[in-house]
């Protein structure tokens, strides 16, 4: 049963500790975050202060008749409106420095682990749902932070300054005033978290409804044939009612919560307008420009309650993505490299299975007590049906697994003792269906050996034959393979390969199906030229073709996770079983592919 | 583009009332907020300053309809609550605003969907063919999304920005008109200005999502290449090819930012400048004594108002055009014609699972047909003939590329022959409802495709309705034998399949689509190599339970092991386009030719030395 990573998206609580491990991506933007907490203090200073001067400005024009003592004050207003500009331009520059700069480490530290995590941990996440880890979650993430910590800032010292200086002017006042701070607070609260579920139902719904449609594009042929459009469009509608459902949910909810924190705000308004107002009458020392005052702070009060509310919400929707890339962060490689690896040898003379038992799903073994010794200038051929675990022997061999009972001997010496990088770095591997990389010909065979002048790639390229095909491309070795190699054929990428191969010059090359995709006639120039290669190496084949199988030093046959036959071709054609089964089976399909190339 | 307009009143059809009184709630909305101010003006100047002597006529009308200024001087909480009502009526419009436009918008976009689903359901599949997944997919999410956001959002927020601009200033001429003027007096300049700005971002945008682009390729690139990696223990050369398009990303958005951070302090010191003329007027005014105080602060209140909505409206009128785009996009796949057109719209359950009436006869004759119409292309069919009894079996053998799929293709509608004729049972197939014919015919094919749904309601498909029938889901399980395989699944029949569920082998993946065919009961069976991935002892036993269903259909067995096509009542070699052999397995093995060659091949394994010289063959 393969796990379900894509319902995680919506499960996020909010966990504290899993913020604090990203706030320590914030040490290196000490300044940022400093220039951050300085604009949201600044912007929020500017913001209580205006309508203290709007106040006084006008008990000023009203008792004093004269532009000229308004001078100052208004010069002052244009000060405060300056700094408040330069605040902005500031923290946005602050944000971006700390948002892209924290995305791209977190991308960096992600990527990072994923090279180094073992293939049990792919086996389970399908790439595209790891690429969202490093795209929108990191990105999700980075960009909250700033926005959060400004926001924390502008809002808490919004509010205390707007209730000091309330208090300060008039305290019973502002008693009263200020008795909607809870309401507002409540309000934000239970609506924020209604919201929240809400859109965050929605967001699972709108992701079924993109499967979906992926579904009817994909099998869009055999809905044809079984005539299913009606029922498909039937149970597509009701996703898409869900989905309006939830949509509107959402939408209906905000839209109370808006005007209700407004009216509010309002309440707070007209208690200090009923209030107050009696206070300027009966001439208790309130001026008409304090009141003025005190409904503009009743009005600002909504403000920093709703952002904060807000940015709350914002947490909590980004929480789940917090916590994948912090427990992607956190993920320990299940292959790792002993505390002291055996010294490195210059070079691999043999490799032996010892007992290797192999399971990828516990209590499911794929590779029952598996022993085989293999030395340097033997090639290996492994036959067998689909799925007999030939392909794991390769992994295992490469330690892209390691065994699950039993041991792997490198010139005996437990590889586990050894260091991982040494291993691989003498490896070639080539697979059936060979992963290039964009770019050049060139760089794709270069990716072998990072410094090689351009005559060896040609050089390595001429060795396996594939220099004449590279040829035909435009550009030749300029040209460009497209995304994974998508621009050539799956022959003239297993050339490519090949070449890459060679060029690498490894002690153990393992071939898996490396030339099942190139004609015959093609295929025999190969082995010829890998053959040299091959001489005082340690190669595994697995291959269908009868050449490749025949020219091997041994052979293998496995079927069910365990070696049924080995020998040499005439040994195993002799004793007439499973691998003269294959065998003759392999040799009528060849025959016949040929029959048809060739043509009627 | 007239073409969008005409599109976007043709979304909005049905909706049509329910937006307008969105919009009708919107003015209301609008209108009310700037009377919210109106009360402390009122308040201010006709009651609290110099005993409401010098309010205008204005004003005293409010201040007469609340009770009087003396009055009103010791219960002043009653324009407190006219104050509260205002503003919770103008919360109400607002609910209702925001209600009604997100029911419409949140209807036109599921309309839309469900159009946009039903109709690449029912697009040809040469029209399929020439598209890519992918912006099909992104039209049918994103883009619908973006016309969602431009219906609930863009609209009201334009509508609301330029009333909030236009409402106040009646009531502020009302005032004062020289108010009036300064609180409009760079307006434009700022509308103006974000408008530029916005245009300008544009590229930048670009630039950013190409270098996310090249980000993410290069993630997916290394993932699905990580054997690669790991093989030549690439991770440093990755990471630092990583680091610099990430990098590259980080520094487009951090441009971004660097811009925005100049638009929004510009733009905000434009929106102060307009507030700071307002305060400079209204204090000169008040120092002259020719406006009062209350009026004054329901300037300097208004002006904050609509000072921030207007600031938005560039960025809003710069995302109108994304979605203009996006809309378009969604019409064009709408506007393909579907292949159905002016075909019986009856119900597919009425036709296509009409009764078995046994096999059905086929007749090929003279047919061509070629994918490509480009000149030079030759036909992937090339006049091809032969006839099928009812009841009977063909058997289709030939290489790769010979045409054996096409067959299949063109019997099921999927593309239209170019010329000659087909006929079922006597009918031109091109007569006969692409619906109907494909009803009559159950199709598996060498690569079938499964549903992300339970096995059950894959097998049971076609038997819509009817989830319960276990007898025709184990016996048609059972002939296809894959019965004892799913009942080795811990849960069986209602084991998932598919994206969160299990994968099924190659084998189990034909074996299921076969047993769901079989549910079909159809006419005519066609199996596009649909048993490449079972083994030689599981398909005679297939072949067996076929065998005993015969005269309920006719089959089309597309084969590559001769041994399959064996007991096929008429087998036909096909060779690029053409039928080069025709017969019984009988007849075809008595001549030289292909067939007898291919047979040759697969039953004569003594001969085990070097492959025989090819070109001595046929």
């Amino acid at each position: 049963m393969s796990l379900t990573p894509l319902d995680d998206e919506f499960k996020g609580k909010f966990d504290p500790r899993v913020w604090r491990k990203l706030l320590q991506y914030l040490n290196g933007y000490r300044w940022a975050v400093a220039r951050l907490a300085l604009g949201g203090v600044t912007i929020a200073a500017v913001e209580a202060y205006l309508p203290i001067i709007n106040g006084r400005m006008i008990d000023r024009a009203v008792t004093d008749g004269s532009l000229g003592a308004l001078g100052p004050l208004i010069a002052l207003y244009v000060v405060l409106f300056a700094a408040f500009a330069a605040c902005v331009f500031v923290f946005i520059k602050a944000a971006g420095e700390l948002a892209t700069g924290v995305g791209f480490e977190l991308r960096r530290d992600s990527f990072a682990k994923l090279q180094d995590l073992s293939f049990s941990f792919f086996d389970t996440r399908p790439v595209g749902w790891l690429t969202s880890r490093l795209t929108s979650d990191c990105g999700r993430v980075a960009n909250i932070l700033p926005w959060a910590i400004l926001d924390v800032f502008w809002g808490a010292l919004l509010l205390t300054s707007v209730t000091i200086a309330m208090f300060v002017i008039d305290w019973r006042l502002a008693l009263w005033t200020c008795a909607i701070i809870p309401l507002l607070a409540a309000a934000s609260v239970v609506f924020q978290r209604i919201m929240l579920h809400s859109s965050r139902q929605s967001r699972r719904t709108n992701s079924a409804m993109t499967a979906s449609f992926n579904e009817a594009l994909l099998g869009v042929r055999t809905t044809k044939a079984l005539v299913r459009e009606e029922s498909n469009l039937a149970e597509f509608e009701r996703l898409s009612s869900e989905m309006r459902r939830w949509m509107l949910k959402n939408a209906v909810q905000g839209s109370i919560y808006l005007p209700l924190v407004m009216t509010i705000g309002a309440v707070g308004a007209a208690i200090a307008l009923a209030r107050g107002g009696s206070d300027v009458l009966a001439g208790h020392g309130l001026s008409v420009g304090k009141l003025i005052t005190f409904m503009q702070f009743a009005v600002l009060f909504q403000h920093p309650i709703q952002e904060l509310a807000q940015r709350f919400a914002d947490i909590m929707n980004a929480s789940s993505a917090a916590e994948r890339v912090t427990s992607l962060l956190a993920t320990e490689p299940a292959i790792k490299d002993a505390a002291d690896p055996a010294g490195a040898a210059a070079r691999i003379r043999e490799v032996r299975f010892e007992h290797v038992t192999f399971a990828y799903k516990p209590g499911v073994p794929v590779l029952h007590d598996f022993n085989l010794t293999v030395r340097d200038g033997e090639t290996i051929a492994l036959v067998g049906a689909t799925g007999g675990g030939k392909s794991t022997i390769v992994s295992l061999t490469a330690r892209f697994y390691e065994p699950t009972e039993g041991r792997i001997l490198l010139d005996g010496v437990d590889y586990r003792e050894r260091s991982l990088h040494w291993l691989q770095s003498n490896l070639g591997v080539i697979q059936q269906v060979p992963h290039l990389f964009s770019g050049t010909v060139r760089d794709n065979i270069r990716y072998g050996k990072l410094d090689a002048t351009d005559s060896e790639i040609e050089a390595a390229a001429r060795q396996v034959n594939a220099h004449d095909m590279i040829g035909t491309l435009e550009n030749g070795y300029g040209f460009q393979v497209g995304e994974c190699g998508d621009k050539l054929s799956t022959g003239q990428r297993q050339l490519v390969a090949l070449a890459r191969a060679v060029l690498r010059d490894p002690q153990v090359f393992i071939m898996d199906e490396a030339t099942s995709s190139v004609d015959t006639a093609t295929e025999r120039l190969i082995q010829a030229g890998i053959e040299a290669v091959l001489r005082d190496r340690i190669a595994f084949v697995i291959a269908h073709r009868l050449s490749t199988i025949r020219r091997a030093s041994l052979i293998v046959v496995i079927d069910g996770g365990r070696i049924v036959e080995q020998g040499s071709h005439k040994q195993l054609i002799a004793k007439r079983g499973r691998y003269f089964e294959l065998y003759t089976h392999q040799y009528a399909a060849e025959r016949e592919a040929a029959l048809f190339e060739t043509g009627a | 583009m007239p073409n969008a307009t005409a599109t976007i009143w043709d979304l909005t059809k049905g909706h049509r009332l329910r937006y307008g009184t969105a919009l009708g709630s919107l003015v209301a909305a609008v209108a009310l907020g700037y009377l919210v101010p109106l009360v402390p003006q009122a308040v201010l100047d006709g009651v609290l300053v110099d005993g409401g002597t010098r309010a205008s006529a204005f004003t005293r009308r409010m201040i007469d309809a609340m009770g009087g200024t003396e009055f009103l001087q010791t219960r002043l909480w009653i324009p407190g609550l006219v104050m509260v009502a205002i503003a919770a009526v103008t919360g109400i419009c607002t609910h209702v605003r925001t209600r009604l436009a997100a029911s419409a918008s949140e209807a036109v976009a599921k309309g839309l969907r469900d159009r946009l689903y039903d109709h690449i359901q029912r697009l040809p599949c040469p029209t399929l063919d020439k598209r890519e997944s992918g912006d099909l997919l992104q039209r049918c999410t994103s883009d619908v999304e973006t016309v969602r956001a431009f219906f609930a959002s863009q609209v009201v927020e334009i509508g609301r920005a330029l009333l909030m601009l236009i409402v106040p200033i009646p009531f502020i001429i009302l005032l004062d008109w020289r108010m009036a003027i300064a609180s409009v007096a760079i307006v434009p300049i700022i509308i103006g200005f974000s408008l530029v700005f916005f245009r300008r971002m544009r590229p930048l945008f670009l630039a950013k999502e190409a270098a996310e682009g090249k980000m993410t390729s290069t993630i997916t690139e290394n993932l699905t290449g990580i054997r690669v990696v790991r093989a030549f223990a690439r991770q440093e050369f990755e990471k630092s090819k990583f680091a610099s398009t990430s990098g590259a990303f980080r520094d487009e958005d951090m441009r971004l930012f660097r811009l925005f951070a100049t638009f929004w302090a510009t733009s905000d010191l434009l929106c102060f400048l307009q507030q700071i003329i307002v305060v400079a007027t209204g204090l000169w005014l008040l120092t002259q004594g020719s406006l009062l105080v209350g009026e004054y602060f329901y300037c300097i209140t208004a002006v904050t108002m609509f000072i921030w909505p207007v600031r938005m409206m560039g960025r809003i009128l710069a995302d109108l055009g994304k979605a203009l785009v996006a809309i378009e996009r969604a019409r064009e796949i709408l506007d393909t014609p579907d292949e159905h057109v002016g075909e019986p719209t009856e119900p597919a359950s009425v036709m296509a699972h009409a009764k078995n009436l046994g096999g059905a006869e086929i007749v090929f004759q003279n047919v061509v047909f070629g994918f490509s119409k480009l000149e030079g292309t030759p036909p992937v069919l090339n006049g091809v003939s032969f006839r099928v009894p009812a009841g009977a079996t063909l058997g289709l053998v030939g290489p790769s590329g010979a045409g054996k799929s096409t067959v299949a293709q063109l019997l099921l509608r999927l593309y239209d022959y170019t010329s000659g004729s087909i006929t079922v049972d006597g009918r031109e197939l091109r007569t006969i409802p692409r619906r109907e014919i494909r009803g009559m015919i159950g199709t598996v094919m060498q690569q079938p495709f499964l549903y992300s749904k339970t096995l059950r309601e894959n097998i049971l498909i076609s038997a819509a309705g009817h989830l319960n029938d276990e007898d025709a889901m184990c016996s048609a399980a059972s002939i296809a034998s894959v019965h004892e395989s799913i009942e080795e699944f811990p849960q069986r029949y209602e084991t998932q399949i598919g994206e969160r569920g299990i994968t099924l082998s190659g084998g189990q993946r034909q074996r299921v689509a076969i047993a769901r065919s079989l549910v079909q009961d159809p006419r005519i069976l066609l199996l596009d190599d649909a048993l490449s991935a079972v083994d030689t002892h599981t398909e005679s036993q297939i072949l067996a339970g076929f065998h005993s269903r015969e005269a309920r259909h006719t089959t089309i067995i597309v084969a590559h092991r001769l041994s399959t096509l064996r007991h096929a009542d008429i087998i036909v070699v096909l060779d690029r386009g053409r039928v080069i052999q025709q017969g019984t397995h009988d007849t075809l093995i008595a001549v030289p030719g292909m067939y007898r060659a291919l047979w040759e091949i697969q039953t004569n394994l003594d001969d085990l030395d070097e492959p025989v010289a090819i070109g001595s063959v046929s």
